[in-house]
């Protein structure tokens, strides 16, 4: 199988610390994804038989940011068994690295004394952990069968033309979000706007480059409820 | 802890009335009543069941929906059908949906021949697969690591794979990665798979989804045959399947023994055997001429060393861990009777007195191979299981995961266990005896530490592995903690040694000692000799002036590679039986007689816990290499005394006779699955120190014992007997004990290692470990290349901060003008103020040095 | 009728502490302390309150199925909402996030339970922050934590946030997920109940069956058992989406006619439009059409009527849309969230997607139809989870009922992609017996 509709390059983000060598190439490939939005995963890739073997990284060696080492540690407190904390603390160390990059896993393997394999395992598993480079804003346009009755497949398509020349923004067809009272609709950078139309998809993105809250008057947190009892009716 | 004892009930399948104990998994029992039940995720090995492939669905009257049988308990009256149109539907659907993407490349496929999806798509399949969309395609095969090779295509995602490198060897390196159809075989970051156990993958894969890179395309199933054998690369002796085409050795499985090795390999055992068929392999004998070792004929060869004859009373010899019961009491009888040397030594680790040894190994204290996962504690001490019997290692992870044994570790070094264990004690490199000494005080009392009050009221089933390595210092503390912890009395308790040497047990009770014969029974002083390091030191003084090495090389295997290099030097005749000319045998010997492999060799060894087991021959042995037992022999005729051994069998005949606990034993009686001596009736003939003992008054020797006759009953009294009746130890013998721990009292606890301080001027601990990988067997296997060890200086972070040295420098490690060169590597478990080094190897090993203090410099 | 969930849900600030009590919020929670953990269970039992996540299991009795005893036990708040079409329990967090917090207290206390989880789905950014907030303040009101209220019972409850998967709204999904794993479901038996969370007991609830506890407590279970049918009591939210005028969440009573909700709530379709089909209970419901529009909206009717309630979502399809369009969409999803972990959902769902492809692009024939509709059997009832059924119910559904319009379908796009007319192709069955046992590729 051979990704459907590979689309645009991903966005190029900086982690803060050095690149490994690896990953030095500043032209980074393109995020290769199925039509429906999902990853094609790396099938086809042999290991590199010049690394050592990745077992648990040893703190000594493998510096992790303070901050994100305390983030990683209150979340492992918070439960009976470290290890849930993996979502938590994957997810912390992709909003400090921009995606969870063979550093940000091995940052956090190193905090949480676990393989960096056992972590990839799971950062592949979920939809919100990336595990290719991408931009610093999301967009998740829903897809699926409600949104899309009422016109997602066209937005999601206009939305991919509006952020084409932004590489700050990642654009994803996403399953069903949980907002079908307000198909067609995004979740821009975790806030939910809609119902949209394809025209929205440019003021998104203009919202999103002016740095200022995206569709104000969309937003669902906004929103009363449709049943008239809400309002004690 | 109690094992569980099953009940035996009774359940219908078919019509067929099968007995199975209650709980066992349905697909399990099914099989004991001779009926077959499809599967492929499932294997009991693995441990819970996963129900991914769902290929075992069975109907169950009284359940509605179709049940997976790998994951449904057996329970008494239970009605069970497999052939119903409603199961043979589920299964011809499994079958088509594993064959929507499973490649139909069986013709060029290494698993063609005995691959199960082959056989249950023809037994349990359609016939038609209704799927004509084109199937994936992915670049095949890729490399996994420098031994197995992926095919990703022909991957079910069947789990058991990444189960076993999550749930059995633990080391979590290979994943699934991404969901769904996109779900596949992965390492992080494209790292290789690399790791102790990770050939045992290949075996387990259903598909030919894994391979094994030395064997494919090598054989076809129908080319083979298979021969039963057990491997000698190492202690755990684990039971092993050759792959045998052509009289060669193909490949190695797993024969599967739950008493032994529970059906894993390490990958030394399953990859090393490529070194039986490569140009390095002596496989002819060797005669020095002008200076250099060139071929030669037996009877040139046989000639020459039968000048071991002139030397008679000065000849010292060495017997390797590879060598058989057989060989090793033949060359005991050889060198006492033959060349009237007491001189004959099989210990790696330094001599032990006969009388302790004797109480480390008396039958009851011996714990078992499975004792470690049903134990309430296993302490490990002095020894890494994963490097000096890797597979040990395996199942004592088993036993913490499965059992909830709680494990505590005391070692210098890091272990791989520390992970699992509940409590973790980091020695001093050769603290092992001030360890086992306070521990033992600390036992005697009422009080105590963390770990003294783990042992004595975290369950009575206590099995304490530890190390020959030790030494015989530690051997009294070690036998008086046992002592205090009833190990003797019970069943599911006791000691449970990893030799330094793959035989090391076997030739023990083979007599291969300087002080004991056969069965430890004591020698008349006139045939007591020289343990090892005082041949070393007599060759040097012209009082051993031949050496006779079997297979081993001491400059390689033995500690003080300087004096060793002198000794043989000195010596006038070196015959050796190698199958690797290393170091000491390459510069030193004057004849050199190939050495059979262990796939060719036919004998007995003894496991550490006491089983015998039979060495059998697999193939033909190549060129002219000749059995062990009839070189000895024949060196016999010619010097004058006939051995009297015309076969393997007799040789076993004569050992068996020899050694009064091995009264009886057959050949047959061992089969292919050995016997616990220990466990027989006969073992009541094992010379245990008399009982009720007498009260020890002497402490147990500080140091080695002088060189020479040693009386039975001296240190025997020092010795605390095993056994149930054992009485109290002496105030004086606990102080004395105490007292004589270097340093003061030991750190049963954790104790940070900065606590400690480091030795005076910046001067290290040297602490030496064996790597698993440390061998010349792994050093001529062309597959095991990447994997040789190779000298690392171990640091901790403060250490190296402090020197300005990172991981993957090139230092320095010296001592008196003695230096390795060693690259570094910076752990965080390392102490503070020690450096490990490895040992064994070809170059840089750390057997240079004679001082436990170092200093690391930049070169 | 009386809104129980959503009355006065709007009120501005009812996610706070201060709103939530002043309207007489953990006003239960003080009521169910006083009564004995048996007295709070006997209530739930006798409400015969079903779980509103989807399975519609008695919430009672599934605490009853927890094992006494000194153990650790957990209870878990669903909150993973992901089923296509649902989207109630977003909006009873956001607006009353103290009345979900009130029920896992209540729910926890009569389960002997001391440690609570709410594992909510990593897009529910903004409500999971609410949640958070809430929690802080319950905490610090004495609600949660050591002996609440001065009673024995004591309580820690973490917010859990998911991080994009819907297998992990599947409870053994969700508890591995919760464990720090891949979201793979586990194999049941064991049940949770019996083994969950860390391998203890644990009680695995919905967020709004776990909010509807606290008025079963101040209502009294009889009470709440006179609302709804026999076996479907109480009220339930329904979320209406899809192509209808007002789509939305609306809490009506069980047993209502679901054209009462369709067309008197949500409006109804588009003017000019009819309803060509709907589903009952999220998108792994088998579909209803026009003829279903007066089953009641109940556990039992649907399930007669030959779907599932669900998890209470109503996806309204109309005329504007083929059945191959939805049927796509669908599979395309289940595709992409099967965990892999079992063969028949994991093949099962892409060879569907690959089948429905087919037809669009003019390869299929009718017998396509029957080789999809068999390849649903093979799934239903052969697979680790419901995931894999979850497609297979629908899509059978689609192909049993609508089956006319997917071959006129077929004939079409045979028309457009040249692909010849259907009465020359041989049979697939008929070539197959002489084309040996399997085709290779």
């Amino acid at each position: 199988m051979s990704p459907l509709r590979p689309r645009r390059a991903a966005a190029a983000v900086a982690p803060p610390a050095p690149e490994p060598a690896d990953w030095e190439t500043p032209e980074l490939a393109p995020v290769p994804r199925f039509g429906h939005g999902s990853r094609v995963p790396g099938w086809d890739e042999a290991v590199d038989l010049t690394k050592d073997p990745a077992v648990v990284p040893d703190p000594a060696t493998t510096p992790v940011p303070e901050e994100l080492r305390r983030t990683i540690e209150a979340a492992m407190a918070r439960y009976p068994d470290p290890h849930s904390a993996s979502i938590p603390a994957l997810h912390a160390a992709q909003g400090v690295h921009g995606w969870c990059s063979p550093e940000a896993i091995e940052q956090v393997a190193a905090v949480m004394r676990v393989t960096p394999a056992y972590l990839t395992s799971v950062a592949t598993f979920y939809d919100m952990l990336v595990t290719r480079p991408k931009g610093p804003h999301d967009v998740f346009v829903c897809t699926n069968i409600s949104c899309s009755l009422r016109g997602a497949d066209a937005l999601y398509e206009a939305m991919l033309v509006a952020a084409e020349e932004d590489d700050d923004i990642t654009v994803r067809s996403f399953e069903c979000l949980g907002a079908c009272d307000i198909a067609p609709m995004a979740s821009v950078d975790g806030s939910y706007v809609g119902p949209l139309e394809t025209a929205d998809a440019k003021r998104i993105v203009e919202d999103l480059q002016a740095g200022r809250a995206v569709l104000e008057d969309k937003q669902l947190r906004r929103r009363p409820s449709a049943d008239p009892g809400a309002r004690g009716e | 802890m109690p094992r569980p004892e099953p009940k035996i009930i009774q359940l219908t399948i078919d019509g067929r009335e099968v007995r199975a104990p209650e709980g066992e998994m349905l697909v399990e029992a099914a099989r004991l009543g001779d009926i077959e039940i499809p599967y492929f995720c499932f294997e009991r090995k693995l441990g819970k069941p996963v129900g991914a492939c769902r290929m075992c669905l069975v109907e169950i009257e009284g359940i509605p929906k179709l049940q997976t049988s790998c994951s449904t308990p057996v329970k008494d009256g239970m009605v069970v059908h497999t052939q119903t149109q409603r199961v043979r539907g589920a299964q011809n659907a499994i079958v088509e949906f594993l064959l929507v993407n499973h490649p139909l490349d069986c013709p060029v496929c290494d698993k063609g021949g005995e691959c199960p999806l082959q056989d249950i798509t023809f037994g349990w399949g359609a016939g038609r697969s209704r799927f004509i969309e084109p199937k994936r395609h992915f670049v095949k095969p890729l490399a996994l690591s420098p031994l197995v090779a992926i095919d990703r295509e022909r991957c079910i995602l069947c789990y058991r794979c990444v189960r076993f490198s999550q749930e059995i060897a633990e080391d979590y390196q290979l994943i699934f990665a991404e969901r769904g159809a996109d779900t596949f075989v992965a390492t992080h970051d494209g790292h290789p798979y690399v790791a102790p156990f990770s050939g045992n993958i290949i075996e387990l894969c259903p598909v030919g989804a894994l391979t094994s890179q030395p064997y494919r395309f090598r054989a076809r199933p129908w080319d083979n045959e298979a021969g039963g054998g057990v491997c000698t690369l190492c202690p755990a002796q684990c039971n092993v399947s050759f792959t045998v085409r052509d009289e060669k050795v193909m490949r190695v499985l797993a024969r599967e023994h739950p008493e032994v090795d529970d059906g894993w390999l390490c990958d030394k055992g399953r990859f090393a055997y490529q070194a039986i068929h490569v140009d390095e392999r002596i496989t002819a004998p060797m005669v020095r001429e002008a200076g250099e070792l060139r071929p030669a004929s037996w009877e040139r060869a046989l000639e020459v060393a039968t000048g071991l004859a002139g030397h008679r009373g000065r000849v010292g010899a060495l017997v390797g861990g590879g060598a058989s019961n057989e060989e090793g009491y033949q060359l005991t009888r050889l060198v006492r009777e033959g060349l009237t040397s007491g001189d004959i030594d099989s210990r790696a680790a330094g001599p032990v007195p006969p009388a302790l040894a004797r109480a480390a190994a008396a039958p009851p204290l011996q714990a078992t191979v499975p004792d470690l996962e049903f134990a309430h504690t296993v302490l490990v001490v002095g020894c890494e299981p994963q490097e000096d019997a890797p597979i040990l290692d395996l199942r004592i992870r088993k036993g913490v995961r499965r059992h909830g044994v709680k494990l505590a570790v005391a070692t210098a070094r890091p272990s791989a266990l520390d992970p699992n264990a509940k409590l973790t004690v980091r020695l001093d490199p050769g603290g092992e005896t001030a360890f086992l000494a306070g521990l033992a005080d600390e036992l005697g009392g009422d009080g105590g530490g963390e770990l003294a009050r783990l042992l004595r009221d975290g369950g009575q089933d206590v099995v304490i592995v530890w190390g020959e390595r030790i030494g015989a210092d530690a051997l009294p503390h070690l036998l008086r903690v046992a002592d205090l912890l009833g190990l003797g009395a019970r069943d599911g308790a006791g000691l449970l040694e990893i030799p330094a040497s793959a035989n090391g047990r076997g030739l023990r009770e083979a007599g291969v000692l300087p002080d004991a014969g056969p069965g430890y029974s004591s020698l008349p002083a006139e045939l007591e000799g020289r343990a090892a390091a005082e041949m070393a030191a007599a060759a040097a003084e012209g009082k051993v002036t031949a050496f006779y090495l079997f297979e081993t090389d001491p400059v390689r295997d033995l500690p003080d590679r300087p004096r060793w290099e002198r000794a043989l030097e000195a010596a006038s005749l070196v015959v050796s039986h190698a199958s690797v000319l290393t170091e000491g045998i390459r510069e030193h010997a004057d004849v050199v007689f190939p050495a059979e492999s262990y796939a060719e060799k036919e004998g007995t060894v003894v496991h550490p816990d006491g089983r015998l087991q039979r060495l059998r021959i697999a193939i033909a042995q190549p060129d002219d290499v000749r059995a062990g037992w009839w070189v000895i022999g024949e060196l016999g005729r010619r010097i004058g005394h006939d051995l009297d051994v015309a076969t393997a069998p007799a040789a076993f005949a004569q050992l068996v006779a020899a050694v009064p606990f091995y009264a009886g034993l057959t050949l047959e009686e061992l089969g292919g699955r050995g016997l616990r001596w220990p466990a027989r009736a006969e073992a009541s003939a094992f010379p245990a120190p008399a009982s009720p003992p007498a009260a020890p008054s002497a402490p147990a020797p500080a140091t080695a014992p002088p060189p020479g006759p040693v009386a039975e009953d001296e240190p025997a009294a020092a010795v605390p007997p095993p056994g149930p009746v054992a009485g109290p130890v002496s105030e004086g013998a606990r102080a004395a004990a105490s007292t004589r721990a270097p340093g003061g009292a030991p750190a049963p606890e954790r104790a940070p290692a900065s606590a400690r301080g480091a030795p005076a001027d910046g001067a290290f601990r040297l602490g030496i470990h064996r790597p698993l990988w440390a061998s010349p067997t792994v050093e001529i296997s062309p597959a095991l290349k990447f994997a040789i060890a190779r000298q690392h200086a171990e640091l901790s972070p403060a250490d190296a901060q402090r020197l300005g040295l990172t991981t993957g420098e090139t230092v320095e490690v010296a001592s008196n003008g003695t230096a390795v060169k060693a690259t570094v590597a910076v752990h965080s478990g390392i102490p503070a103020g020690t450096v490990f080094l490895a040992d064994g190897l070809a170059e840089d090993s750390a057997n240079v040095f004679t001082v436990s203090e170092v200093e690391v410099r930049k070169p | 009728m009386k809104k129980i969930l959503f009355d006065r849900i709007d009120e501005p600030g009812l996610n706070t502490l201060a709103v939530y009590e002043r309207r007489g919020g953990y006003g239960a929670l003080r009521k169910a302390l006083k009564l004995t953990r048996e007295q709070v269970l006997d209530e739930l039992l006798t409400s015969g309150i079903r779980g509103r996540g989807g399975a519609g299991f008695q919430m009672g009795r599934k605490i009853s199925f927890l094992p006494k005893g000194d153990m650790d036990k957990y209870l878990v708040c669903n909150a993973d909402e992901s089923e296509p079409g649902t989207f109630k329990d977003r909006e009873l967090m956001q607006k009353s996030p103290h009345m979900l917090i009130e029920g896992i207290i209540i729910a926890a206390y009569a389960g002997g339970i001391d440690r609570s989880f709410i594992y909510i789905r990593g897009e529910y950014d903004y409500q999971a922050d609410i949640l958070e907030a809430a929690i802080e303040e319950a905490r610090a009101a004495g609600y949660i934590g050591e002996r609440i209220l001065g009673s024995e019972h004591s309580l820690s409850l973490v917010l859990h946030r998911g991080a994009g998967a819907y297998i992990c709204g599947e409870e053994t999904g969700l508890l591995d997920s919760l464990e720090g794993k891949r979201g793979n479901p586990r194999l049941k038996p064991p049940f949770p109940a019996v083994e969950g969370l860390y391998d203890s007991p644990t009680l695995i609830n919905n967020v709004e069956t776990l909010s509807t506890v606290p008025h079963i407590i101040r209502m009294g279970g009889d009470e709440y058992a006179k609302i709804g049918t026999e076996t479907s009591t109480g009220t339930k939210l329904v979320s209406v989406s899809g192509d209808v005028k007002r789509p939305g969440n609306y809490e009506v009573e069980l047993g209502i006619p679901s054209r009462e909700i369709i067309y008197g709530l949500a409006g109804g379709p588009f003017d000019g439009r009819k309803i060509k089909l709907w589903f009952p209970g999220g998108s792994s419901a088998p579909v209803l059409t026009a003829d279903d529009l007066d089953v009641p909206y109940d556990f039992d009717s649907m399930a007669k009527a030959g779907s599932m309630l669900g998890s209470g979502a109503i996806i309204v399809v109309d005329d504007s849309h083929t059945v191959l369009e939805v049927a796509t969409k669908l599979a395309k999803f289940y595709a992409h969230e099967s965990c892999g972990k079992c063969v028949p959902c994991r093949e099962g769902t892409n060879w569907t997607v690959k089948m429905l492809a087919r037809i669009d692009s003019g390869e299929a024939t009718p017998m396509d139809l029957d080789i999809m509709a068999s390849v649903q059997t093979q799934i239903i009832g052969n697979c680790l989870c419901v995931l894999g059924d979850a497609m297979a119910m629908p899509i059978g559904s689609m192909i049993e009922k609508y089956r006319p319009e997917l071959e006129a379908h077929i004939e079409a796009a045979r028309e457009r992609a040249g692909s010849g007319a259907l009465g020359d192709v041989v049979p697939l069955g008929v070539a197959d017996e002489h084309a040996g046992p399997m085709p290779v590729h």
